[in-house]
């Protein structure tokens, strides 16, 4: 055991004076994690995972403008009233083009008496849309930025059009009650005989019948976050930084093996899995310590820069073995690197190559459901996907310990494997 | 029922290095490095190993000392075999590298600390036998100096220091001052000196034919693998005519370059 702690402090003192490689093991993690985050920030903002922010300008100053902002004030849109000294539509559009706002909606003037003459010409008899107007169609004119998802901009769309047909039907109803009032007391028929169901028809027909139950909001387990940049970025580039200490691990190794440093080592009474067992000491210790880092900054930089805070579930025992389990896979991965490679240019390059390929299938950079199919189901070949995933199932999904058992045998395994193959390449390159 | 060891085999059992028949092949070449090499060495022997580059030098120090087995053949030191005890081997045996196995970011005392504790080596004893090595080598001043930061002769020094922490019975030299001034060699040849007085087996290899007469009380002579010559530098020279070892050498292993 001593041997083992003799290996892992001298790892660390290496690692010590090695200024400009432990920078790059925690300053470039952290600084992935504050960049990636605040871009997918923004990326969400464009994909209406956040409030979407709605310039408004009411021209008409009338009842539709009122009740278009109610109905889309009760939407995942924040409604801002353009500045009313300036009325200018083109300054309006240059600032949703610009991307200071997602959506801009302009209700032209006169809009409300149009509608009130054309739902009161719908029940005249021989109804016909007036001469020189644009038909009995009243345009609420809408701008989008450029910039922003398809599927934001559909569903946007779709809920104007919901709000203005809701209105349109409302209208209707009162008009027609309003007719059907009239034509009873033409024919005197007492109010109390009337088959009409009383004052406030419009609003009783407009009372939802059915609707739409998110159970996963309901269910979500006390302690856990829905999705949101930071809870999937901060474990990602943890994850990420962690792997990347494959590339110092398999350093160090080959600098032993090209100086006379391995022969001398070979010469001692100790065995190389010995050696490998205090580099993984150490570098798990590093991996700890780059986990704590980016968790310290997603839960106390962040909200200081406009982000959320991230959030540790109720389990931290099940987030620690992850973190150990992945630390292990990734210093598994160093060593079996030091053994295999040649030379450090050649380690580092294939390292890099492989840690970064592995990131990017693995749903680091991208949300794996995102990815074409192909690529979904290459994901399962990577440890950092399965790092990132037991990840999930514990912060987002809100999981219990054994339903990431499956991911932590798979690491598990892969450290094995890669420890087994350095062991035998070790007995090779005597 | 206890077994007796023959009179042959209880005499193999006191030599310090004993090998029989090595043959050791790399893939891709032609000839194999050892070559039916057999070689015995006795205790206290201060014994040198020549030969030209190619010759199967390493080869041999490194089977000898255990860094990776002969194809076959069979080691024994002190008496036991490699294959059975490694690691009892290993404890009383040290090596010094033909290069430099020391970490340049550790200063000469944190790199004997750390080799000494891979020995089994702590507290007090550990303190006291690094404290031993660096007198030796004249670096004790030196000690909190980072490797890096050495000249030539310290780390061949220091490089030697390593490999006498765990006080060996025998010890395994591979060119041990190749490229070093006069002082540091002169200073190694010393300490070699009084190691080998003291009782330590050594095992050398070198290319510097009057160390290997100043120095070793019998040398070997390696060409393809094989041992061609060995005895006493003095009954060598005797036997063969030849003024120094160096003429001895050439009319033994040729003129022709070995690493064209």
């Amino acid at each position: 055991m001593m041997k083992i702690f003799t290996a892992a402090a001298k790892e660390l003192l290496l690692l010590q004076r090695d200024r400009a490689g432990l920078l790059v093991l925690f300053i470039m993690p952290a600084i992935l994690v504050v960049v990636i985050t605040l871009v997918q920030e923004n990326v969400m903002e464009l994909t209406g995972q956040k409030t979407t922010r709605v310039l408004f300008l009411d021209q008409d100053k009338g009842e539709l403008g009122v009740s278009l902002q109610k109905y889309l004030a009760n939407g995942h849109l924040e409604i801002v009233a353009w500045d009313k000294k300036q009325k200018d539509i083109a300054a309006m559009r240059a600032a949703v083009t610009n991307g200071d706002y997602q959506v801009g909606i302009v209700v032209p003037a006169g809009s409300s008496a149009r509608f009130h003459r054309e739902t009161a010409r719908l029940l005249q008899k021989n109804a016909r849309r007036e001469k020189g107007s644009s038909g009995a169609l009243i345009p609420v004119r809408v701008f989008f930025d450029p910039g922003i998802m398809p599927g934001l901009r559909s569903g946007i769309t779709a809920q104007l059009q919901m709000a203005l047909q809701t209105i349109a039907m409302e209208a209707k109803i009162e008009a027609l009650e309003r007719m059907l009032k009239g034509l009873m007391a033409r024919l005197g028929v007492p109010p109390e005989f009337t088959p009409l169901p009383g004052p406030g028809l419009s609003r009783r027909l407009g009372q939802p019948l059915l609707t739409l139950e998110n159970s996963q909001v309901s269910s979500r387990p006390t302690g856990t976050s829905p999705y949101n940049p930071v809870q999937q970025n901060v474990p990602a580039w943890a994850l990420f930084g962690m792997f990347f200490t494959a590339i110092p691990i398999a350093g160090a190794i080959l600098q032993e093996r090209k100086s006379g440093i391995w022969i001398r080592l070979t010469s001692l009474p100790v065995s190389p899995l010995l050696l490998f067992t205090g580099k993984i000491l150490a570098y798990i210790g590093v991996c700890l310590c780059q986990f704590l880092l980016i968790g310290l900054i997603g839960s106390f930089l962040f909200p200081h820069i406009g982000l959320p805070a991230f959030t540790v579930s109720r389990n931290p025992a099940g987030v620690l073995l992850i973190v150990l389990f992945s630390s292990l896979a990734a210093c598994g991965y160093g060593i079996f690197l030091g053994m295999i490679c040649s030379t450090y240019e050649q380690a580092s390059t294939l390292g890099a190559t492989t840690v970064v390929a592995a990131a990017a299938i693995g749903g680091v950079m991208v949300p794996v459901y995102a990815m074409p199919r192909v690529m979904q189901r290459l994901s399962t070949i990577s440890p950092l996907n399965w790092g990132l995933t037991a990840f999930h199932d514990l912060l987002m999904r809100g999981n219990a310990l054994p339903a990431i058992l499956d991911d932590l045998g798979r690491l598990a395994i892969f450290f094995l494997l890669t420890i087994l193959l350095s062991w035998k390449l070790a007995q090779i390159r005597r | 029922m206890k077994t007796t060891a023959s009179p042959v085999e209880e005499q193999e059992l006191n030599y310090a290095i004993m090998a029989r028949s090595l043959v050791k092949r790399y893939k891709n070449t032609a000839s194999p490095a050892l070559n039916n090499f057999n070689l015995r060495v006795q205790k206290g022997e201060f014994f040198g190993l020549l030969g030209p580059n190619g010759a199967g030098k390493t080869t041999a120090i490194a089977i000898l000392s255990g860094l990776f087995p002969p194809d076959s053949g069979t080691v024994l030191i002190m008496g036991t075999e490699f294959r059975r005890q490694p690691n009892k081997i290993k404890q009383i045996s040290g090596l010094v590298p033909q290069d430099i196995a020391l970490y340049d970011q550790l200063t000469a005392r944190e790199n004997l600390v750390f080799f000494g504790r891979l020995y089994g080596l702590s507290g007090q004893k550990l303190q006291d036998r690094i404290a031993r090595c660096l007198e030796l080598v004249a670096l004790t001043e030196h000690a909190a100096r980072p490797v890096s930061t050495c000249s030539g002769g310290m780390k061949r020094r220091l490089n030697l220091a390593a490999g006498l922490l765990n006080d060996p019975q025998i010890l395994f030299l591979d060119e041990p001052t190749a490229g070093i001034d006069a002082q540091s060699r002169h200073l190694i040849h010393e300490q070699l000196s009084e190691l080998n007085r003291s009782g330590t087996t050594i095992l050398y290899t070198t290319h510097y034919m009057e160390e290997a007469q100043e120095l070793c009380s019998r040398v070997g002579i390696i060409d393809s693998g094989r041992l061609v010559k060995q005895g006493s530098p003095e009954k060598l020279l005797e036997q063969s005519g030849k003024r120094n070892l160096e003429d001895l050498f050439l009319h033994l292993t040729g003129k022709q370059l070995r690493d064209t």
